[in-house]
């Protein structure tokens, strides 16, 4: 069989990245496998032993919980953090994106807030206010900002020509704001989670760490660090990135879904 | 006085003594000066001037989307301040809702007038084959022509019954071809609706084209040069002896002004 690449067919395309995705993994393995023997220390286990760890981390989990639950732990304290940002962020970014005086006003407190980094927070939410709450506002934090901001800038970017045409056509401010404000600032909603949900995650592995009552992945992560039990913490690290690509996956599918459903493509 | 007793022919838009100056800082701009003109109902009227002489303006005046700085525009006796349902308006971008299908952008106007659903479509459907798109009823904005876009938006204003359609050189983005097949449909349009519309162009040849009455504006700040009427039946002969010599006088007189025109 005589085979020819055709870049306009898109199974070709398809394949050829997967060809390379799979050439580039193979490639992390190869130089992981080839530091840790030059490294030569058990702190820096090769991906078999990693391999070994993360099945008996599956299959048995850790400290008498499954991993399953230590899976969820984290991932419900995510998704908390996540809503809450959500209610909160999109109906203060549709206001401050409309009205200019109110995002005059707040935009001074929002930016000295913003710099300091979602993680510092970690420590006084989680001491100061209590351990299953603050990791929750943790991610709040880290998902808050970048939400907030995508939303004032889609508000602002809105097409006025839209909004005049809304308006001769009979609508009120209050549809004017529901039928045409609201729409098209989804795609940068979307764009906003997406971004948001990248911090978020890491925003919970490091909060875990300083809560003892939630076993979650950070709380592996810094048990098993203590416990120098090095193959399981690369192991964590694996699940860890394996919960935040599909995080960012699911919100990168959705956000171009709901783009082309919106007519921004 | 209300619209629906002004008989057709009789006066039905008085736009009075308008005076609009943008101000910007240190800047003013006066775009419009003592600025009068009476609309007939039913008529279509044409204005026509150089590109930044105010003719924007004085539609978004008209629209209740700008107010004037001086002087008053009624239609049926009441005056224009906000924007209302009442004054369709045709943008030269097409200004249709992305995220809506084409009729979901023609139902808009009922929506928020809160017309039932029912009502809403069958009303919809009607104005989307008046323009020529039943086959295109759940297509997506993204999925049409600039033509078949505008068309949409000739549909939307439409279907609501205003007193008036205003439209912003609703072909200026389209290009010749498609401009005049718009021009044809719109003339067969107008015989079915009997609707008022002041039309925007910097086009002497559609103005004269598709009018009842051609309004020349002079240089900013605009006063009007001249009106001319146009008595001629449509569908019109674009070649015929009338009609070039008609576009030759007033592009010879618009040349003198040392204004620049595109045929
Ligand atoms: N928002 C505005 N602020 C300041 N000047 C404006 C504004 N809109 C229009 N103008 C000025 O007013 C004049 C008339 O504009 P416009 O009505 O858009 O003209 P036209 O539609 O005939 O091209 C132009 O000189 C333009 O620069
Ligand atoms: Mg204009």
């Amino acid at each position: 069989m005589n085979f020819v690449y055709d870049d306009n067919n898109k199974y070709h395309r398809f394949g050829k990245t997967c060809l390379i995705v799979a050439l580039s993994l193979i490639m992390f393995v190869e130089i992981w496998w080839i530091l840790s023997l030059l490294a030569n220390t058990n702190v820096f286990p090769n991906p078999a032993e990693t391999f070994e760890a993360l099945i008996d981390f599956i299959n048995n989990g850790y400290s008498h919980q499954s991993s399953a639950s230590i899976i969820w732990s984290s991932l419900s304290l995510f998704i908390e953090g996540f809503l809450l940002a959500l209610v909160v962020a999109v109906p203060l970014g549709l206001f401050l994106g409309y009205s200019k005086g109110l995002n005059t006003f707040v935009t001074p407190m929002i930016e000295v807030l913003r710099p300091i980094a979602p993680i510092a927070w970690a420590p006084v939410f989680i001491y100061g206010i209590n351990y299953s709450v603050g990791p929750i506002l943790v991610v709040f934090i880290g998902i808050f900002f970048p939400l907030l901001t995508n939303i004032i800038f889609g508000v602002k970017k809105i097409d006025q020509s839209l909004i005049d045409a809304a308006k001769t056509l009979g609508a009120n401010r209050t549809q004017v704001f529901v039928k045409v404000m609201v729409p098209s600032a989804i795609p940068y909603l979307m764009n906003g989670i997406k971004v948001g949900l990248g911090v978020g995650w890491m925003c919970i592995v490091a909060a875990e760490m300083y809560s003892p009552v939630s076993i979650g992945v950070g709380y592996c992560l810094s048990s098993m660090c203590q416990n120098s039990l090095w193959p399981s913490v690369f192991a964590i690290l694996i699940v860890i990135a394996i919960m935040g690509i599909l995080t960012t996956s699911v919100s990168e599918y959705l956000q171009k879904r709901i783009a082309k459903r919106m007519g921004i493509e | 006085m209300s619209a629906e007793t002004i008989e057709e022919g009789k006066d039905f838009i008085v736009i009075d003594n308008i005076r609009k100056v943008y101000k910007k800082d240190d800047t003013e701009t006066v775009a419009i000066d003592q600025f009068d003109l009476t609309i007939k109902k039913g008529e279509l009227i044409s204005l026509i001037g150089p590109s930044g002489c105010g003719k924007t303006t004085i539609l978004r005046m008209i629209a209740g989307l700008l107010e004037p700085t001086e002087g008053t525009i009624t239609i049926a006796g009441k005056e224009c301040k906000e924007p209302g349902a009442d004054r369709g308006v045709v943008f030269q971008d097409f200004a249709l809702f992305p995220w809506r299908s084409v009729r979901k952008n023609v139902e808009f106007g009922m929506e928020v007038a809160g017309v039932p659903k029912d009502e809403r479509r069958e009303r919809a459907d009607e104005y989307i084959e008046l323009v020529g798109l039943g086959d295109f009823k759940n297509s997506k904005i993204q999925e049409l022509s600039g033509g078949m876009k505008q068309r949409v938006g000739i549909a939307r204003a439409l279907v609501n019954h205003p007193d008036v359609i205003l439209m912003d050189e609703p072909f200026g983005a389209l290009d010749a071809q498609t401009r005049n097949i718009m021009q044809n449909q719109l003339v067969q349009i107008l015989e079915k609706t009997e609707q008022t519309i002041i039309f925007i162009t910097h086009s002497v040849d559609e103005a004269l084209f598709l009018s009842d009455r051609v309004v020349i504006l002079s240089k900013r700040p605009s006063r009007i040069k001249e009106i001319v009427e146009i008595p001629w039946e449509r569908p019109r002969d674009r070649a015929g002896p009338e009609f070039t010599a008609l576009r030759k006088r007033i592009l010879e007189d618009l040349e003198k002004e040392n204004v620049m025109f595109h045929h």
